[in-house]
Formats: C-alpha cells, sequence, structure tokens
C-alpha cells in the first residue's frame, strides 16, 4: 500500500518526536499545569530598590511587582565590572535583607497615623474654642493634662488619626514650643543619612529651616573613632571592601567580617587564595577566627595592650636595630615624627609638652600668617629650625604651601626623625611618662608602677625661644620610642632591648596583660611589617566595634594607626585602616548638606552632638559614678582638673565654644533677637555682654531647669529607645517620665561629689518631653513609647539614593509600589507638617530673628581659634564670640514661609556658592540645570522662580547636581578649589569625567561609581581601589591635622592633662555598677556571676535595627539570648537555655542563655538591639518586663572628646565629640528560679509567686 | 447580601459616623435573616453606646497591634512569607473578575474588603468563598471569644455562613500560635517566644523553618505554659485570659 498520500512532499513537520541526540523527547499531553508555576513568576514590572537600613550592605536588589503588589525579590547582579584580577562585588545582599522586605504586608505594620486616646480626647476638646497653638498651650500649662498622657507613654491606649489631626497637633506644638522657650527645643534624630539620604534630609530640612535641632548620631552610636579625627582630621574614611583583595596581610581585628558584614565577605574568602594570610584577634572563637591562620583570642578590652606590644618590636626590628628604608621615608614625609616637642618642666621634672610653633621663635621664623599653628622641624641639610609647609597655620590665610612636599619656605628641607646620634643632641633628658596600668579593676591585670610615672630617657636639643628661655626640644618619634620602652642605649629605667622583660609594652608585658603568648605577638608583629616593607605598606587592619565601643577606644585605635603608620600603611592600596562600624560614607556629601540642613536658605543650621545632649537631658549625668581623678595623667598640668565632675567639663567646653548646645540659652533666642534689635546692638555683642553680666545663661548649666528642657522630639529612621539608647531607664525615667527600672541612686545621695559648673536640684524632673513623634513602618520600642505614630514607607515604597563605604557606587531605593496603608514617605510627611506649620504658626509667630549659637568649626578659620585653652567665666580671658566662646549669629525666620522654603532650592547656593571640608566653589550653573531639570515654581512667595523641590526625585537631582562625586563638572571644580590651597594641579583626578552628571534615572538603570571628588581621600581609578589617605600620600594633600601629617602626638593640654598625648595602655575603666545597689538584689547564697557585658553585632537582626522577624529568630532561640562560657554557667549554676536574669544598678534584662565554649570566661555577648517587644518575660528584680540590652548600660562621656578650637580637635556633626562607649560596663548574672510572662493586667500586683525584691512599680529606687 | 456589608462595617475602625449608622445596620441584619436573631445585639449595642476614644483604642488594640488577631486574613496563612504577594495577587484578580478594583488604602485580603465584596456577589457564591477563609474566621472568632470581645459574635456568624468550625484541622493548626496581646506590651511576647532548639532524638525538637510549622509542633511550650498557669490559679484566681489557653 502507498504511503504517497500520507507522506509530506513540499512541507516537513516541525514537530520532532526526539531531539539532542536523543535525549530530548517531545510531548502532545496537555501542559497547563505549568501555567501555575507561570503564574507563581508572573510579574509586571521590576524595580530596583534596596533595603535602607542601618547596613553598610547597601546591595542592590530587583523588585518585582505584579498588579501593584510586591510579589518576590532578587539580588541585582548588575553592577559595574571590577578591573581585570579583581573579582566582581556580586552578589550582594543576604538572608536578612531577603527576610526583612516582608515588613512591606506585616501584620506589625503600622498603618495609620496613631495617638495617645488621652492626648486626642485633650486636644479636641481645647479645640472646640481654641485655635491651634492657644490649644496645645491650654494642655501643656495643666499639668494634670499633661500628666494624663506622659505617664501612660509605653502602655497602650492609641487610636487612629486622620492625617489633617495629627499634622495639626504637630505643627501647634512646635510654634507653641517655639514661641515659648525658643525652636531650639525641637529636636529631632535620625541616623546614617547614607543608607536613604532624601529620607533623612526631610526632616533635617524642615528642623533647620524652623530653627530646631538635629542630633548626630555616629558619635552617639559610638561608631565614631575619635582617633580619626585625632590623628587624619577625618571623621572616618576607608578602604573600600574590594581592596581587602589587594592586600597581603589582613589582621581581623574585633571585627566579624563573615558575620556583619555578609556581602563583602568574599573578598575576603577570595584574597587567601592569592596567598595573603590573615590574623584574628578578638575574645570569642567568632567566625572571623574560623578563617584564620593565627588566631589571637585577646582578653575583651585589652586590644590596646596587644597593639602596644606590636609597636615595640616593629620599632625595634624595623625602624632601631634595622632602618627599613621604605618605612622612615613614609614616617619623614607623612607623619609628625621628625616635629620639634617642648618638653615642660614641672615639679622639677620634664613632661612632653606642646609641639613647638614658628610662633615660638624669633620674628618667628619670618612666618607672618597663623605662625603659632605652624610646627617646625630640623633640617638635614641645612641643620637648620625649619617651618615645613602642610601645616595647619598654610591652610587659612595664604595660599599655595599647604601641601606636603619636603619643602620648608621654598626651598628642598629633609626632615630629621631623631636626635639619637651624639653630634645631633646636646643632651639626654629624663622624660616623665603617665601610666594607668596599676588603675585596673573588675578582674583585669592590675600592673602597678611605682608613682603612676614611667620616667625614660631622651635625646635632647637646647634652643633658645623667642621669650629669651632655653628650652629643651625633642623629635615627636624619639619621644615616640621612649614611650614605647624601647632602650637606645641613653640609660635609665622602664626601657629593654629584651622582649621577655617585666617592661610596660614589651610581648612577655602584653601576654600578661591578654593572655595572648608572647611568641604569638611577635610572629604577627613581624609577618604584618615584613609584609608591607616588601610591598610598600600592602598591610591591613579590618577594625570594629570590638574595638571602639570601650571607654579607652582612642588607646585601642591609636596603637594600630601607630601600627600602620610605622609600617608606612595609610594611604597604600591594599594597606591601612579599615573600620565598618556604622554606616558613615554619605558619598555624594556636599550635594546632600544644603538640601538636608537648609543651607540653600540660611546659615548656620542648628546642630547638636548627641552624645552630650542625650546626657544631660535624661540625667544620666547624675548618676555619673566615673570621677576625674580617675581618669586624669600623674604628669597632669596644674589646674582644677580634681574638683570636676564629666558634666562640668561638657559645660565648659560648651561655654568656651568647642562643643555645641542645645538649647543654647536659656532665654528663648527669638527674644533675645528682638531684645539686641531693640537695643541697636548686633547680636553677638548683645549675647556676650549679657553672658558676661550674667543676664543670660547658657542652659548647658542647668540642664534640670524647665526652660532648658527638650520639649518636641522627632524620631525618624530611628529606633533610639530600642536599640542605640545608652542608659534606657534613664530614657524612660526622666526624657519620658513613664515607669522605668533604674535601681542607681544619684550622685548626691551616694555621697560623691558635687558637679560644680552644673546646678543641682535636689529632686530630677521627670518627663521633659511635651510630644514625642515617630516615624516608623512598624511598632518599635520607640513607637511604643511615642505620643504620635507616624505611618511610613518601607523601602519599596519610596525614591531615594544609598551609598556605602563597602563598595564606591551609588543606586537609589525606588517606589516599586505605593506607600501602604495610609502610610506615606518620610519626604512627603515632613513637607506635610511643613505645610501645616506654615499654615498654624502665625498665631503666634511671624518673621522673627533667631540666634544661632556655633562652635568653632572644623575645616573652617574657626579651628585655629585657641592655640591655648581660656575660660572666659573665670576670667582667663575676654568673651569674644567665635573666638574664646560660641558665636552668635542672628538668622531670619520667616515662619510662614517655612513649606515655601522646603519645597524649593533656595538662592543661598547662587550668591554664596556650596563646598565643604574646607573648600568652596561657586555652584550658579548647578542651580540652574536645576531649575531645568526639576522646574520653577511659579507662585508667589520667597521661592519664586527658585527650582523647584517638591518630590523626593526632584530632592534626590538636588543631591546628584550639587556633589562632585555624581557631577564630574563640579569635581573639576572642586579639585580646582583645592589646588588654591595646596599649590598643586589635582584636577586631572576627575577630568576624564568632567561631562558625567549622573542622574536619579542613570542610577535606577544601574549602580554607577562615584567620580573621584576631594571630598575623600581614596580615588575611583581603573588602577587602585578606593582606599583612604590615597591622596595624602600620592598627591601630597595634608591631613587636615595641627602639622598636616599623620598626627601620632596629641598636644593639647586637655590630651595631655588626661594622658594621651601618646598612647598608651589603659584598663577599661570602673563604672561601679554591680556594688551594694545591685547585690542588694541577691538572696544570701545564692549563686551568680559578674560579667563584662559586650555587645556585638548579630546574625538575626539587621545590623542594629530591627530585630522582630520571626524568620530570622526561629534560627536562633527566638527571643533574648545571651552568651556565657561555660566555666560561668557553672559557677552561676545556669544550663544552656535557662532563662537568667542580668542586672546591675543601671536596670536589669531578661534572657535566655546560650553556654558555649565560644566565649571567653569573664565575658558575656548579648548582641545588639534585641527587642523588648519579642519575647521577653519580666525581671524579678525590676517586677516589670526585662529591658533591652541597653538597660544595663549608662552614657559615659570623655573630656578629651569635648576639646575644640584646635585644628583637627574642632567640633563637627559627627565628626567630633563625645561618644557613647558601653563595653566597659560589668552585670550580674543569675538563674531565674521564676520565669513570669506578666500576663495579668496591670495592677493586679505582684505577679511573682517566690519572695524576692519586688518593687514598687511607682518609684523602684526609693523602695528597693 | 447586604449582610456582609454590615458586617464589614462592624469590623471596620469605629467611627461617630458607624456608630449612627447602627440602627441600619440592626435593620438590614434583621431583614435578611441571615443572622440568627440577636447574634450581633452585644455588639452593635456596645459599639453604638461606647464611648468612641475607648471603641478605638480598643480597637487599634485588638486589630491593628495584635498579630494574632489582625484582619489580613493572609497574616494568618501566609506571615512573612514571599507566598504572600501572589496571594494578594490572586485575590485582587478575583475582585476584578468581579467588576470591582480597590479604592482607598487597605490590602486585598483585610477580612472587611472582602465581606464587602461579597455583599456585591450572590449568597451562594459568597458563602463559597467565604468557606475557603473559612479556617481562619473560626480560628480568629475562638481568639476574640477567648478575650470576651463582643467581635467574637461577628464573626461567628462568619463562621455559621460559612458552615466551618473551630474543629476543622487547617483552624486547629492557626490556633496553634500562641494569642498576643500587645497591651502594656504583655502577652504579645509570649505569642512570639519560639521553641527552644534542642538537639537529640527528641521529635519536637530541631531547628524549626517558620513561625507557622512551629506553631503546629511547639507542644513542649504549651506544656510549660500549662503548668506555670496551673500553678498561678493555685496561688491566686485565674485570669480568664491565660487560662482559657
Amino acid at each position: 500500500m502507498s504511503h504517497l498520500l500520507d507522506r509530506l512532499n513540499f512541507l516537513k513537520t516541525l514537530r520532532k518526536d526526539t531531539f539532542a541526540d536523543g535525549h530530548g523527547q517531545t510531548t502532545i499531553e496537555n501542559r497547563d499545569w505549568e501555567e501555575v508555576y507561570r503564574n507563581r513568576w508572573r510579574h509586571d514590572k521590576i524595580v530596583r530598590s534596596t533595603h535602607g537600613v542601618n547596613c553598610t550592605g547597601s546591595c542592590s536588589w530587583k523588585i518585582y511587582v505584579k498588579s501593584g503588589i510586591v510579589t518576590w525579590e532578587t539580588q541585582q547582579t548588575d553592577y559595574p565590572r571590577t578591573r581585570p584580577d579583581l573579582p566582581n562585588h556580586e552578589p550582594r545582599g543576604c538572608a536578612r535583607g531577603a527576610s526583612y522586605s516582608w515588613y512591606l504586608y506585616s501584620a506589625n505594620r503600622v498603618k495609620n497615623p496613631l495617638i495617645r486616646g488621652r492626648l486626642m480626647k485633650l486636644w479636641r476638646e481645647a479645640r472646640k474654642t481654641l485655635e491651634p497653638v492657644a490649644a496645645w498651650k491650654s494642655i501643656q500649662t495643666d499639668p494634670d493634662a499633661r500628666k494624663s498622657y506622659t505617664q501612660i507613654r509605653g502602655k497602650g491606649g492609641f487610636v487612629r488619626a486622620s492625617w489633617d489631626e495629627v499634622l495639626e497637633i504637630i505643627a501647634a506644638a512646635n510654634a507653641h514650643t517655639t514661641r515659648e522657650y525658643g525652636p531650639d527645643r525641637v529636636f529631632g534624630f535620625s541616623p546614617i543619612p547614607a543608607m536613604s539620604m532624601v529620607s533623612y534630609a526631610a526632616g533635617a530640612r524642615y528642623l533647620s529651616l524652623m530653627g530646631g535641632t538635629c542630633l548626630s548620631f555616629y558619635d552617639w552610636y559610638c561608631d565614631l573613632p575619635p582617633a580619626s579625627p585625632q590623628t587624619w582630621g577625618e571623621q572616618t574614611d576607608v578602604p573600600e571592601s574590594a581592596d581587602w583583595y589587594n592586600s597581603g596581610y589582613l589582621i581581623l581585628w574585633g571585627s566579624n567580617v563573615p558575620q556583619t558584614r555578609t556581602p563583602d565577605a568574599h573578598f575576603y574568602t577570595e584574597v587567601r587564595y592569592k596567598g595573603t594570610k590573615s590574623a584574628v584577634i578578638c575574645p570569642d572563637y567568632s567566625e572571623a577566627a574560623k578563617f584564620a591562620d593565627i588566631w589571637l583570642g585577646a582578653k575583651q578590652g585589652t586590644d590596646a595592650a596587644i597593639g602596644m606590644a606590636f609597636g615595640h618590636v616593629i620599632l625595634r626590628e624595623y625602624h632601631l636595630d634595622r632602618q627599613a628604608e621604605y618605612f622612615e621615608d613614609y614616617c619623614r614625609k607623612y607623619s609628625d615624627m621628625p616635629m620639634l616637642v617642648r618638653l615642660d618642666e614641672q615639679d622639677g621634672r620634664l613632661v612632653p609638652g606642646r609641639q613647638l610653633r614658628a610662633a615660638d621663635f624669633d620674628g618667628g621664623l619670618g612666618q607672618t600668617n597663623n605662625p603659632e599653628w605652624k610646627t617646625v622641624a630640623l633640617d638635614e641639610k641645612s641643620g637648620k629650625v625649619v617651618v615645613p609647609n602642610g601645616s595647619i597655620g598654610f591652610r587659612w590665610g595664604e595660599e599655595g604651601n599647604w601641601n606636603l612636599e619636603q619643602k620648608a619656605a621654598g626651598e628642598d628641607v629633609r626632615l630629621k626623625m631623631s636626635l639619637i646620634l651624639e653630634q645631633d643632641r646636646d643632651d639626654v633628658a629624663a622624660v616623665d611618662f603617665p601610666w594607668f596600668g596599676g588603675a585596673a579593676a573588675n578582674g583585669f591585670v592590675i600592673d602597678e608602677r611605682a608613682g603612676g610615672i614611667l620616667t625614660r630617657n631622651v635625646p635632647v636639643k637646647r634652643m633658645t625661644l623667642a621669650d629669651g628661655t632655653e628650652a629643651l626640644v625633642a623629635t615627636v618619634f624619639d619621644l615616640m620610642c621612649a614611650n614605647y620602652s624601647l632602650d637606645r642605649g641613653l640609660g635609665g629605667e622602664n626601657v629593654t632591648n629584651d622582649y621577655d622583660a617585666d617592661v610596660p609594652f614589651t610581648p612577655a608585658w602584653a601576654e600578661k596583660i591578654t593572655g595572648v603568648r608572647r611568641d604569638k605577638i611577635i610572629q604577627v608583629a613581624r609577618e604584618f611589617a615584613t609584609n608591607a616593607e616588601k610591598t610598600n605598606g600592602r598591610s591591613m587592619v579590618i577594625i570594629g566595634a570590638g574595638m571602639n565601643h570601650w571607654y579607652n577606644m582612642d588607646m585601642n585605635y591609636r596603637a594600630v594607626i601607630n601600627m600602620l603608620v610605622m609600617c608606612g600603611c595609610v594611604g597604600q592600596s591594599g594597606g591601612g585602616w579599615s573600620h565598618y562600624v556604622g554606616q558613615e560614607k554619605l558619598r555624594p556629601q556636599t550635594g546632600w548638606l544644603p538640601l538636608a540642613f537648609g543651607l540653600d536658605w540660611s546659615k548656620p543650621p542648628r546642630q547638636m552632638n548627641g552624645t552630650s545632649a542625650w546626657y544631660a537631658h535624661t540625667d544620666q549625668w547624675r548618676y555619673e559614678t566615673l570621677g576625674a581623678e580617675e581618669l586624669l595623667s600623674p604628669t597632669a598640668p596644674a589646674g582644677d582638673w580634681k574638683d570636676l565632675n564629666l558634666i562640668d567639663y561638657n559645660i565648659r567646653a560648651e561655654r568656651m565654644g568647642w562643643l555645641p548646645s542645645a538649647p543654647q540659652l536659656k532665654q528663648n533666642p527669638l527674644d533675645v533677637a528682638r531684645a539686641a534689635k531693640d537695643a541697636g546692638v548686633p547680636v553677638a555683642q548683645y549675647v556676650a555682654e549679657r553672658l558676661k553680666s550674667g543676664e543670660l545663661q547658657m542652659s548647658c548649666e542647668d540642664p534640670d531647669a524647665p526652660e532648658n528642657w527638650p520639649r518636641n522630639l522627632f524620631v525618624w529612621r530611628s529606633n533610639i529607645l530600642g536599640s542605640s539608647g545608652k542608659g534606657h531607664e534613664y530614657f524612660l525615667s526622666h526624657l519620658l517620665g513613664t515607669l522605668h527600672g533604674v535601681q542607681a541612686e544619684d550622685l548626691v545621695t551616694e555621697g560623691r561629689q558635687k558637679p560644680v559648673e552644673a546646678v543641682w536640684h535636689d529632686r530630677a524632673p521627670e518627663g521633659k518631653l511635651d510630644l514625642l513623634v515617630t516615624l516608623d513602618f512598624r511598632m518599635s520600642t520607640t513607637a511604643v513609647y511615642s505620643d504620635i505614630v507616624l505611618p511610613t514607607a518601607s523601602w519599596y515604597e519610596k525614591d531615594d539614593l544609598n551609598t556605602s563605604d563597602m563598595h564606591p557606587f551609588i543606586h537609589p531605593l525606588q517606589a516599586a509600589v505605593d506607600p501602604a496603608y495610609e502610610s506615606k514617605t518620610d519626604w512627603e510627611i515632613f513637607k506635610a507638617i511643613a505645610k501645616r506649620f506654615s499654615e498654624v504658626a502665625p498665631e503666634v509667630l511671624g518673621v522673627e530673628q533667631d540666634v544661632v549659637a556655633v562652635p568653632m568649626q572644623h575645616d573652617t578659620p574657626g579651628e585655629l581659634s585657641q592655640p591655648f585653652v581660656a575660660d572666659w567665666k573665670r576670667g582667663e580671658c575676654d568673651l569674644i564670640p567665635g573666638k574664646t566662646a560660641p558665636n552668635y549669629i542672628a538668622v531670619e525666620r520667616d515662619y510662614a514661609a517655612i513649606y515655601k522654603k522646603f519645597t524649593s532650592v533656595g538662592p543661598l547656593l547662587e550668591k554664596t556658592g556650596n563646598g565643604g571640608k574646607g573648600i568652596d566653589w561657586e555652584t550658579a550653573h548647578e542651580v540652574d540645570l536645576l531649575r531645568a531639570l526639576n522646574g520653577e515654581v511659579v507662585e508667589d512667595g520667597v521661592s519664586q522662580g527658585q527650582p523647584k523641590l517638591d518630590t523626593a526625585i526632584d530632592a534626590a537631582e538636588m543631591i546628584l547636581m550639587l556633589a562632585p562625586e555624581t557631577n564630574g563638572e563640579v569635581a573639576v571644580k572642586a579639585w580646582e578649589a583645592l589646588s588654591k590651597h595646596t599649590g598643586r594641579e589635582h584636577a586631572h583626578l576627575a577630568l576624564p569625567k568632567e561631562d558625567e552628571k549622573i542622574r536619579f534615572r542613570d542610577i535606577a538603570a544601574q549602580p554607577r561609581k562615584i567620580i573621584t571628588s576631594p571630598t575623600w581621600s581614596g580615588i575611583e581609578s581603573e588602577h587602585v581601589s578606593y582606599n583612604a589617605g590615597w591622596t595624602n600620600v600620592h598627591e601630597l594633600i595634608p591631613w587636615r591635622t595641627v602639622t598636616g601629617r599623620q598626627q601620632l602626638y596629641q598636644d593639647h593640654e586637655w590630651m595631655r592633662a588626661f594622658g594621651e598625648g601618646f598612647v598608651t595602655w589603659r584598663p577599661p575603666v570602673d563604672m561601679k555598677t554591680t556594688g551594694h545597689v545591685a547585690t542588694r538584689a541577691l538572696k544570701a547564697g545564692e549563686k551568680h556571676v559578674k560579667l563584662n557585658f559586650l555587645t556585638p553585632h548579630q546574625k538575626w537582626g539587621i545590623h542594629s535595627t530591627y530585630s522582630d522577624v520571626l524568620t530570622l529568630l526561629t534560627l536562633n532561640r527566638g527571643g533574648p539570648v545571651v552568651w556565657i562560657s561555660e566555666i560561668d554557667a557553672k559557677t552561676a549554676g545556669v544550663v544552656d537555655n535557662d532563662w537568667v536574669e542580668v542586672f546591675n544598678a543601671n536596670g536589669a534584662l531578661v534572657a535566655r542563655a546560650v553556654v558555649s565554649q565560644r566565649i571567653k570566661a569573664g565575658s558575656m555577648f548579648m548582641y545588639h538591639a534585641q527587642e523588648k517587644i519579642v519575647n521577653v518575660p519580666g525581671s524579678q528584680l525590676t517586677g516589670r518586663r526585662g529591658g533591652i540590652h541597653n538597660s544595663v548600660t549608662r552614657t559615659v562621656v570623655k573630656p578629651t572628646h569635648m576639646i575644640g578650637g584646635y585644628a583637627q580637635l574642632a567640633y563637627g556633626f559627627n565628626y567630633y565629640g563625645t561618644v557613647g562607649s558601653n563595653r566597659d560596663e560589668f552585670v550580674i548574672l543569675r538563674r531565674m528560679d521564676q520565669v513570669d510572662w506578666l500576663d495579668d493586667p496591670a495592677g493586679e500586683g505582684g505577679a511573682f509567686q517566690t519572695p524576692g525584691p519586688i518593687v514598687s512599680h511607682d518609684n523602684p529606687r526609693k523602695e528597693a | 447580601m447586604r449582610t456582609f456589608k454590615a458586617i464589614s462595617l462592624l469590623l471596620s475602625y469605629p467611627s461617630e459616623d458607624l456608630q449612627q449608622a447602627m440602627p441600619a445596620i440592626r435593620e438590614v441584619l434583621a431583614d435578611e435573616g441571615l443572622v440568627a436573631g440577636g447574634a450581633l445585639d452585644a455588639l452593635t449595642g456596645r459599639l453604638e453606646q461606647a464611648d468612641i476614644y475607648a471603641a478605638q483604642e480598643e480597637y487599634v488594640l485588638l486589630f491593628d497591634r495584635s498579630r494574632s488577631l489582625s484582619l489580613n486574613l493572609f497574616e494568618h496563612l501566609h506571615g512573612e512569607s514571599r507566598d504572600r504577594g501572589s496571594a494578594m495577587v490572586d485575590l485582587l484578580e478575583m475582585y476584578r473578575e468581579g467588576g470591582l478594583d480597590l479604592d482607598g488604602t487597605e490590602l486585598p485580603d483585610h477580612l472587611p474588603v472582602l465581606l464587602e465584596y461579597l455583599s456585591t456577589r450572590p449568597l451562594d457564591e459568597a458563602c463559597g468563598i467565604l468557606a475557603d477563609a473559612g479556617h481562619i474566621i473560626a480560628a480568629l472568632h475562638e481568639r476574640l471569644t477567648r478575650r470576651d470581645s463582643d467581635y467574637a459574635a461577628a464573626l461567628g456568624v462568619l463562621a455559621a455562613l460559612a458552615e466551618t468550625t473551630v474543629e476543622t484541622a487547617e483552624a486547629q493548626a492557626i490556633l496553634t500560635q500562641p494569642d498576643d496581646n500587645p497591651e502594656d506590651l504583655e502577652a504579645l511576647d509570649a505569642a512570639w517566644e519560639e521553641t527552644a532548639v534542642t538537639f537529640g532524638p527528641d521529635p519536637n525538637g530541631g531547628c524549626s523553618l517558620k513561625r507557622d510549622l512551629l506553631g503546629k509542633i511547639d507542644l513542649a511550650r504549651l506544656e510549660s505554659i500549662r503548668a506555670h498557669e496551673a500553678k498561678s490559679a493555685a496561688a491566686k484566681t485565674p485570669n480568664p485570659a491565660s487560662a482559657a489557653r
């Protein structure tokens, strides 16, 4: 039979039964079932966004949206490629980021504006008859009404409110506070702008325009390492993580990269395949320790001791017994080691004094401009004292010599490092160095040395100074070698050339203090230095919070920095310090500053250092246990140092214009300005005269007076009460006035010394805040304590910008979907507040004059204002605003026009230009471009004709347009501006990118690498990765310090007084919180253990902010845990997973115990920021729900962090100032014999069945 | 049927408008006769009479802040898992097929939204859709009953319409998750407590994957709570909320 009819002649079938050599087979059955999977992955669009949380990860994500609902997300993989031989950045993003996205639809989401029902009722009642401001005033002036809602903070009772109504309440509260007390009583706290710059800027812009106070955060979080401004005049600048891959030797020190820097850890893994060795220094056997070739398990808090021993070995073997040529050359050019120091005579003994200045010599060595700010050195070529280029005196008032060329007065010089040779020195002098090792407590090794002084011999020269006196002079290098106890054949005590000697800073000594074997210390020091010598500085230290959160963090950090400088590592690719604590790097900073602080409309903004503000206003100073005498050096210059409490130092610092103040004056600044105008006197002069006469007072002198309380507080993008609030219970008690668990008595009750500068009230105020407003998308601990909670957009619901120090890219957050429920973006919320405020304020406010107090700022000529310390109030000098005291500057505030200003780019940029870090450029062209891009305002009023700033994208464009990092044209201008100071050409770093302008839509398409700018000290290039200090070393741009070099000797009077001229070993301080107040809670014979309380970052929350996602918590124990060693567990009778109570005089917390060999005996880990709202039972001690990790901490401030008006030691927002350290704290841990979930309604009496120290709910201190 | 609309309103945030609409709501309920006589009297009566602030505070506490009482149905099915997004898309498309689209700020899985949609559908279809969510409704009903909340009645009516009871396995699965009550940060914490990780042959130990899975197997915790409550009960008058657990 023929198949002709069945066969195709002209066509062939497309269908194949098999393919791929028979490995594939086609089928014809129904495949509809596949639709299920297709539908599962369907989407309408993909939007690029990120998780705008306080995390350095800064990872770009793809968000998939279907029908206006986010359906899933994946990591982006389109970062620009790196150069050949360098791994790419991808994939970035970790499990934590992925899990937190689902906040978007969480039942935990704040859906509507919420307000305390009681406050709402009071408000509506008052509003029936009164205008808004009058209504708010009526509530505030009725103590019972006020108390009715303040004292129930944290105890529920919220009702929903309409946006209109809450906005009006907020506006009225702000207006009333401004009229009654002054705008500086309106505080705002929001951290880490780099994670969502526009959202930060929204609140800061509103506050700055109306005169409110923005509080700093980087210092408060104790993420700021003050050693960085001290040494480099730079807040923090670090290598990107890709530069780890260029390193030849990596020390991880107190940093747990695999756990806390997940998206970057691959560079650390990869570089080991190149043969790079890694040492890890941390007390616990951490995730990072598993990567180590050598692990140094030093006792917690003894890092400086190891660092000093490293320095001892490196100096001995690479600088003294043999001079490594690269090291010596580097130190001569880039450190202050050759600079001359005068030795001061005190009671017949010698101590290191100030670095000599040109002004100390006859005729100022020919220097007429700032001779008191130009340091001097000996020139090997001429044998004369010279004034080398680059010191800070060259930065201001002249042009062209502020550079690191090896020149002085136009001549080539070679600076002498040491006077050790007999022909170079006139004599050998015995010089005293302070010793603190005997002051150890709480189980740290006590190492007493006679008199607390180590006298060592130093080669010196005699010099005749301008005033005719003969001075003994030494180089920083020689003093440093003496300080490190190195025997140089000069005889005398306290030095050695034997590593096994029991002399401070030898490896044997360090073994005693730290518990790390001496041979390991020697090995790591040698490997580190040898690698650096062979590679020109490619040795790196990755350093983390574990080092920085100690009271004596500066000693830890400076010991490390010294090592890096000795080995020429800073500013070299693959070398230097990598401090990754907090996300400090807002790359397009100079574009963002005008937006955030309203600098396009008025200057200066009100900024306050957060730590000092919280210390004063939460009254933690009233409980201070640390006395100045415990901190003071035995070599301190004469002075009333010991008579002062720590708050007194802060007050003096504010008075001398070193630190900012908030509030500033006890009197309303609007009234002060009006009075000055009436009197026809300039504001600064008016204030100065009346401060001297006592008619005006600074607020800092009496923080408890009602006029000086902060009245309104905005918290956004932050969970201050749940995470960063050191002294949590003090916040609850004094700032909020609600239930708290403070156990301690104040310092007068305890019989300690009363403050001399601060007014003492016998009864401390409770409930200073009139109104606490929190913007959040979840009910965080802070939201729970707020009066008003505003629902804000989450990360996939807003447009914003994001950068990090870990990579050089800028990328966006974008609104993949509209904000859910009633929420709005931070930008829209503050815009709405500004609008309502502008409508409400005219009830009591018009066009007002304000007086803003500003401290002497770093990177301005003001940083040269105080070569010597003098306090006008004690008659040591006259009060000269801006010189011996804060400057007082008049600022006009048109309160009805705040909204118009908020929503447009102001005219000041065109008039006065833009700039940052000491350089300025004109920027009218960029403002014009913004006009074209954003459109201009057509409505009448102050903003007519100005570029619009309506949407968050408009705001982002303002940042991108103005910043050199994202606008090549501006970068070229900025480099040219810097060239004027340095006299060198730098524009070549940006010229290839001059025509590049990064727009918001560009970064929406793909992350973009930023453009090299003088704001930062690293460069973006095809040849090196971003590394801090690169332009200092390779472009010869000075560091912004006294000497212009890396400043290893700190010569300010307060530095010397507190014994920190040179780095040394200081044991952790004794916070005295486990004494009788705490132990009275223990039953006779009750098992317990006293432990050092450490709070590293965790795996189960995002960085430090969020730890309430159940998906992650299930990977751990579900709720709060503390980690303890097997040994301590045995002592306390605790087995794994027991409930334990952890307490001291500051408060109590409750957690499960994780008993692990990982932990070093004597210490305890509680991962940072575990939430009080998840799984926390009651504390036996306080009778209340166990606290957060900060329930057992209290802020303590340090005088050396208050210094100002002194080159690099001058105030800058988040740059310098007191920091909130917390790792010196000790706690008592005991097993809980009764776990109570406090499930009974409040008020039914004690919840415990076992007898115990149950404390009254109202005031635990009085009845305990 | 407008009964669904009426219950949608009763489960919405209380307002003065709602209070004034109460007679009309009662009328609809009575006219349509879907609800057993008087079942919702206590709720409508109290909502009508209550101080509006008290009613609102209670509503925020129950439905905005107590995760275990969330009126967003998928919270109880999907929690914070990524399945939630596509589940909501399905729901949204059902509304669109019915000729309606979301307006306002609530998500599609909000119970009052669903009820409003059901009010536009034939009764059989409405009950069928409701039956799909029956186990969640039954569980919410049970939880509100334990709290002695008048709102329980509204959920009870819905459960009856869905012809479901709390005895179904699905409802029991939801109910094994502990209740929460965020007032004074109290039972919220207990509700979020997770089982201890134990190693060894214990079938209830090991690393749990997610909360809902965990809730089903968390017998050890329930036992410990019961033991604790038994002790508390011996010491003083039992607390109805915790004793019911």
